[in-house]
């Protein structure tokens, strides 16, 4: 399985971006991410999330999860994140900066 | 509290859409869906965070209209408002968590506090009420002496801040890239100026005016900075968010109005993405369609204006900018709009002749806006 992470937007305006590949994790990170994903109930989740209000200097996200046969991609606001969706966009993020 | 709730809202209709408002042509704003008073106290009470922003708007909009203020604090949702000409800061602690606003650590005319970000947040927020009525005679960011706001040490490794509609939010960086968002005054008062932005022109999040709304924010976000320092436009270094990168990074800053895209060149972050002239504009999906990417246009703009005139930047190219975003620009404005009414206002301030009109003109024109 992989997810990546899209973060764009924000008061920097900088794109943030990784790929974690349940192939290349160490043993536990990768079961830590699928379950995550599990938790985000993410392939359920629609395409989009809409915010109610732009709200300024935001981060945006666009978050997708492949596995063996299906790929899923979910685009949602900072604000709007969905609290189960949250633990999995905050891991791909630390992810994204350890590289 | 139904009593209160109905006065504001036409007998109870519900409707918040007032006919004189100007942004009801645009179905995305809040001010334009209905919703009723008991909705809108239950949202107050137990909405998410988005929902009590979004009543929020709305509250504030009829307000702003109908001079019915008491409504917003009678619900809850900002917890007081200052009295005309008065300056009132408070600071919260949201202790690394994300739960707006935290706990209070410090309100208006309290003693500084041993943590810097705490501090920072009330001298920065201070300091940009203070130009804000010295320079512009404005009484904060509703011109009624809303009450400033702001929660520090927000989220683990957080790389932003921002304004939520209600309050400005900062976090402490991650240490890697970025130092806490408070260390920059500028910052401070980008923030501060979005909810000029948002009770004045009302720029929509998108797009060109989306890039606008960040490009206002940017320069009255710089013009604080030179107003504190009290620098001419010549001695400014136009830089956004200067000192929030850590040493590792190889950067000044954020931003550069004065030359866009050249802030930072990093092999980690890359380069500064900002154009500097119409040429080069981002027109991709991304950041609301490159809010922060092409703001660097007008952002550029404002700098060749404010040199070409000379001295305090706030003076002149400031006041012109200011009554442009109160008074003149809509909420769907491009580029173009901006050109039009800086220079009809610099027009009308100083003279179709004036060496302040062909300042504004000749800007627009070098960052190819206009021909
Ligand atoms: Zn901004």
């Amino acid at each position: 399985m992989r997810a990546s992470l899209e973060r764009t937007g924000g008061f920097a305006g900088m794109r943030l971006t990784s790929t974690a590949d349940t192939d290349k994790l160490a043993p536990e990170e990768a079961k830590e991410l699928r379950q995550l994903v599990e938790a985000a109930d993410f392939f359920r989740l629609p395409p989009t999330i809409a915010s109610q209000a732009n709200q300024p200097d935001r981060f945006q996200y666009k978050l997708t999860v492949e596995d063996d046969q299906r790929t899923h991609t979910v685009m949602v606001g900072e604000a709007a994140i969905p609290p189960r969706v949250r633990p999995l966009a905050e891991w791909l993020t630390q992810y994204a900066r350890r590289r | 509290m139904s009593a209160i709730s109905q006065g504001a809202f036409d007998g109870g209709s519900g409707h918040s859409c007032n006919s004189g408002n100007p942004h009801c042509t645009h179905h995305r704003h809040a001010i334009c869906f209905i919703i009723p008073p008991i909705m809108l106290r239950n949202i107050a009470e137990k909405g998410d965070e988005e929902q009590r922003t979004l009543a929020f708007h709305t509250l504030a909009a009829s307000e702003r209209f109908r001079g019915q203020r008491e409504v917003l604090s009678a619900l809850g949702i900002v917890k007081s408002l200052g009295s005309p000409g008065e300056k009132l800061r408070t600071i919260y602690d949201a202790k690394r968590g994300t739960t707006l606003p935290g706990r209070l650590v410090r309100s208006e005319g309290k003693k500084a506090t041993k943590d810097q970000a705490v501090n920072e947040a009330y001298d920065g927020s201070g300091a940009t009420y203070d130009f804000y009525s010295e320079v512009y005679e404005r009484n904060s960011i509703d011109d009624r002496g809303f009450r400033l706001d702001s929660t520090v040490h927000y989220d683990r490794d957080y790389d932003n801040a921002f304004w939520n509609g209600t309050q400005m939010v900062y976090g402490d960086g991650d240490g890697q890239i970025f130092q806490r968002f408070t260390r920059s005054i500028d910052v401070i008062a980008h923030e501060l100026t979005h909810g000029v932005t948002e009770f004045e022109a009302g720029l929509e999040y998108q797009d060109q005016p989306g890039a606008l709304n960040e490009s206002f924010s940017d320069v009255f976000g710089s013009l604080v900075k030179q107003w504190v320092r009290k620098e001419t436009a010549e001695q400014a270094n136009w830089i956004i968010g200067e000192g929030l990168f850590t040493s590792r990074v190889k950067g000044i800053g954020i931003r550069s109005m004065k030359a866009p895209g050249t802030a930072y060149d990093d092999p980690l972050l890359g380069q500064d993405p900002q154009p500097a002239h119409m040429k080069d504009y981002y027109g991709g999906a991304e950041d609301n369609g490159g809010v922060h990417i092409n703001s660097g246009i007008p952002n550029r703009a404002f700098y060749l204006a404010a040199t070409a005139i000379g001295g305090y930047a706030w003076e002149k190219a400031g006041k012109i900018w200011y009554i442009a975003l109160r008074d003149r620009l809509r909420s769907t404005a491009q580029f173009v709009d901006a050109a039009k009414v800086t220079m009809a206002v610099a027009g009308d301030l100083f003279g179709l002749k004036s060496k302040e009109m062909k300042a504004v003109r000749g800007a627009w024109q070098k960052v190819g806006v206009i021909k």
